[in-house]
């Protein structure tokens, strides 16, 4: 069985798509088989909803009059970068508000303009004879600016680490608070329904490819930082944190319901994002991929009390024991959290299901791969020679 | 038999006074008591209080009297359902099992007659949903 992306692309003007998300088609494929399965479906959609640090926002606030070559930024008083042309501005996810309080950041900003709410844009600059102007205090909403939209380093991290604690202090971290002596576990993935877990060797994804991302359209930009591929695998899976990918996308269009602020309590603000990537089923091999299950996929735990990037592994846990609220370690019962929502991961892919249905939302071929090779280095204290 | 919560609130001249001693025998209460502490501005109290419906009322009557600050409280701590993700960080949180995932909707559930008010989940709930209403 072979299918192409424009065949698919037919079908969905023609309304004959078939679409099931990533967690439907495990039981589909467990009754019916792969070779079956594979020619039904056209279209497996996935879904994650999980605070992506690596995220931000590109805003064009317009000219003022006279005009302001803006040197500093801030929105509802969290800086924003302005090393720009006069006025342009990157506002990251984590970046805090001035007074330093960890409950208010740029996640919060992108949260409420994405909600349609006014910020309020303070900027200052020196002044030149093109701009004369030192000051401007105003308010700044999706419809007063030119452009606003996502562009995020790294979202959507194939699989990833949970946490634990050995210590006897509560810890707090960007996996969550962590209780005293392995008191419990946090883990932070979609697992069946995550979206580089259902293409693990990234077949159909590539730059390019149109994605949901925050409840609107977007587009796979780059390849993630931190994109690697020397992971080892189980079922043909990373068993830790692996590809990435870099997105981009018009916030218009979004939805606070798949965009939110949150605060991680003592490591501070991120923002939590809803994506989802369409997979189509171009083989037998490619619907082999999506019908993975939570049994089948595994996590990596670390103790968040090693204060090193060297964190060995206690165990593995598969997401279907982690999903069931508690898992066995050194011979005592532990409960689980999940950071993301597995609701709103299952939101997203059946939004998306029903998008490509309506014929509101066609597939894509990458135009170009992401790497099929790369590592991930460190950063060392170096001498300037040691560097190049 | 009546189940009701109260926050009791003590001058620190009233800290020595044997209060829940007076409630359990006087009054035949059974006394759970979720939280306490003193501070330099006096103690609170915080408890779940089980008895008969009259003895209650004769036992707040007699808190009044003896100048302790009593407030009865429905819920110590609210969820904000617009605000929740329903992520379930709190689940492993939670000491008492007031924070559920209910299957396979994957929706978290919090019921306040579960909850023992030590707050715990309000500084882990990452988008901010849970609020003591103390």
């Amino acid at each position: 069985m072979k299918r192409t992306v424009a065949e698919i692309n037919q079908r969905i003007k023609d309304g004959d798509v078939v679409v099931m998300t990533a967690e439907e088609v495990v039981s589909y494929v467990q009754s019916e088989g792969v070779e079956r399965a594979a020619k039904e479906v056209d279209v497996v959609t996935t879904g994650t909803f999980g605070a992506m640090c690596s995220s931000g926002a590109f805003l064009n606030f317009g000219h003022s009059e006279p005009p302001i070559r803006m040197q500093r930024v801030t929105l509802n008083d969290v800086p924003a970068y302005a090393g720009l042309a006069a006025v342009d501005a990157y506002i990251g996810a984590t970046e805090l508000r001035q007074d330093g309080r960890e409950e208010y950041g740029g996640a919060h900003v992108i949260e409420e303009l994405v909600a349609g709410r006014a910020v309020r844009l303070r900027a200052s600059s020196s002044g030149t004879d093109c701009y004369p102007r030192k000051e401007i205090d105003t308010y700044v909403s999706l419809n007063t600016m030119n452009q606003a939209y996502l562009f995020n380093p790294r979202n959507s991290y194939q699989n990833y680490a949970s946490g634990t604690n050995s210590s006897e202090r509560t810890l707090y971290t960007y996996m969550g608070k962590l209780l005293p002596n392995y008191g419990n576990i946090t883990y932070s993935s979609a697992g069946q329904l995550s979206p580089l877990l259902n293409d693990p060797t990234l077949r159909t994804i590539g730059i390019g490819t149109r994605l949901f991302l925050g409840g609107g359209t977007g587009y796979v930009a780059w390849e993630g930082t931190q994109f690697k591929t020397n992971v080892e695998t189980r079922f043909g899976v990373p068993m830790g944190g692996a590809r990435s990918l870099a997105t981009i996308g018009d916030m218009r269009g979004m939805s606070p319901e798949f965009i939110r602020a949150v605060a991680l309590t003592g490591y501070g603000v991120s923002l939590a994002i809803g994506i989802g990537v369409p997979i189509p089923i171009l083989d037998e091999e490619v619907m082999r991929s999506c019908a993975i299950s939570d049994e089948q996929l595994f996590s990596p735990l670390v103790d968040y009390s090693v204060q090193s990037r060297n964190r060995r592994p206690i165990k593995h846990f598969s997401y279907a024991e982690l999903r069931s609220g508690k898992v066995e370690l050194f011979g005592r019962e532990v409960r689980t959290s999940s950071l993301s929502s597995y609701l709103k991961a299952r939101q997203v892919a059946e939004t998306l299901a029903e998008r490509i249905e309506g014929g509101e939302f066609l597939l894509t071929e990458p135009v170009a791969p992401l790497p099929a090779d790369r590592g991930v280095g460190t950063l060392e204290v170096r001498s300037k020679e040691e560097a190049v | 038999m009546a189940k009701r919560k109260f926050l009791l609130g003590f001058s620190p001249d009233l800290v020595n006074e044997a209060i829940v001693y007076r409630l359990v025998k006087d009054y035949d209460l059974k006394i759970n008591i979720l939280r306490a502490e003193v501070r330099e501005q006096g103690g609170r109290l915080l408890m779940e209080v089980e008895g008969k419906a009259g003895n209650i009322k004769e036992a707040v009557r007699y808190l009044n009297e003896a100048r302790v600050e009593v407030q009865e409280l429905a819920t110590y701590v609210e969820k904000n359902e617009e605000r929740c993700t329903h992520c379930g960080m709190c689940l492993s949180i939670c000491p008492v099992e007031a924070l559920t995932v209910e299957r396979p909707s994957w929706r978290v559930r919090y019921d306040a007659e579960r909850c023992i008010a030590c707050g715990m989940c309000i500084d882990a709930c990452p988008p901010g949903a849970m609020k003591f209403r103390l």
